[in-house]
């Protein structure tokens, strides 16, 4: 019989670490896919997903149970991902220079072959969209990945980022009028 | 992958945010019927909602990593779940050790040992600052000081009895 997540945390807390690398498997796609939102690049995604499953990991004692596991891991998810952001965004290499994004490919492949042309469109497109998405403020970017990348209900997106709907309603609705201005040259 | 064909679609103000709600289908009740009523009949709203089906789709970067790469993902992640298991084990140990529950028990267990090493160890311990010579004369110190106190008692003595005497030869004559 398949164990529920409640299940796998009272039993990870006692020290079974099968019951935690269960947890991890049913989590990890799911939480890759989160970091990637936020850090566009797959090694990047990857060691954040890592470390957050660590971060819940060691504080695994400290879960009391009040939300659902989905609901604390991924605010710890979305925590080490924001702590990334704003760690990149103080080291001065990693400002957005237009001309080294040029020589950086995409970690992704498309989905279906495209046209030379398009591709050169997808390209520009893409590295806009990242610059963008970047300069959001923390609290917008994180609201409209979890919704737009995600396809998470407001609720949802409230308990993770702890705060009230109607909150996370202007957060979501700021980023996209944002990111639309932004965008806008590609009209 | 279908380009955006226009931007910046002008909706009324007061139904904006409501619009991208709409949009993601997270809009119900009253506020999803007034929109319902109020789109088809606004070609600034139309417009914007149709933007939004087209623009945000585009945003979303996929990325599907190959089975080699949750293998990887797996083996690396339980070597950093080992480490940090070996960090939290010591880290768990200091902590118990620093819990409440053990502070009395350590309390009296110093308390018991002050004791035992100022009462035992007084005994065992002879003081390696002074000579035999200077522990007699110490010891003899405080007998002086008592001999010196007794001869000014003599003294006080012998100044009551001439008083006494003195007293009696007057009432003599």
């Amino acid at each position: 019989m398949k164990s529920g997540d409640e299940e796998l945390v009272a039993l990870a807390q006692k020290g079974d670490r099968r019951a935690f690398e269960e947890l991890v498997d049913r989590h990890k796609q799911k939480a890759y896919h989160i970091a990637f939102d936020f850090a566009r690049d797959r090694e990047e995604a990857k060691d954040l997903s890592q470390d957050a499953f660590l971060k819940a990991f060691m504080n695994l004692k400290k879960f009391d149970g009040r939300s659902g596991f989905y609901t604390w891991f991924y605010r710890i998810l979305v925590n080490v991902c924001l702590d990334y952001k704003r760690r990149q965004k103080r080291a001065p290499s990693d400002e957005f220079d237009e001309t080294a994004m040029k020589q950086v490919e995409p970690s992704h492949q498309p989905a279906a072959p495209i046209a030379p042309d398009q591709h050169v469109w997808v390209g520009q497109f893409s590295r806009k969209v990242d610059h963008a998405l970047a300069a959001l403020p923390a609290k917008q970017r994180t609201a409209f990945i979890l919704k737009n990348h995600q396809g998470l209900s407001i609720r949802e997106i409230a308990a993770m980022m702890e705060t009230a709907e109607g909150t996370v309603k202007v957060h979501l609705h700021r980023a996209v009028t944002t990111l639309r201005r932004s965008l806008a040259e590609f009209a | 992958m279908a380009q955006p064909s226009r931007l910046m679609a002008n909706p009324c103000a007061a139904f904006e945010e409501d619009l991208v709600l709409m949009h993601y289908g997270d809009l119900s009740g009253t506020e999803l019927n007034a929109l319902q009523a109020h789109v088809p009949s606004c070609s600034g709203c139309s417009a914007y909602l149709e933007e939004l089906g087209k623009l945000l789709p585009l945003t979303v970067k996929t990325d599907e990593p190959s089975q080699d790469f949750w293998t990887h993902y797996n083996r690396e992640l339980r070597t950093k779940l080992d480490d940090a298991g070996a960090k939290k084990s010591w880290g768990e140990k200091i902590s118990e050790l620093l819990q409440v529950r053990w502070v009395p028990v350590f309390a009296t267990a110093a308390v018991i040992a002050l004791a035992l090493t100022f009462t035992i160890g007084k005994g065992i311990w002879p003081s390696k600052d002074n000579s035999p010579e200077d522990e007699a004369f110490m010891e003899m110190l405080p007998v002086a000081e008592n001999l010196d106190f007794f001869k000014s008692m003599d003294v006080l003595d012998d100044l009551d009895l001439l008083e006494f005497l003195g007293n009696q030869s007057n009432n003599n004559a």
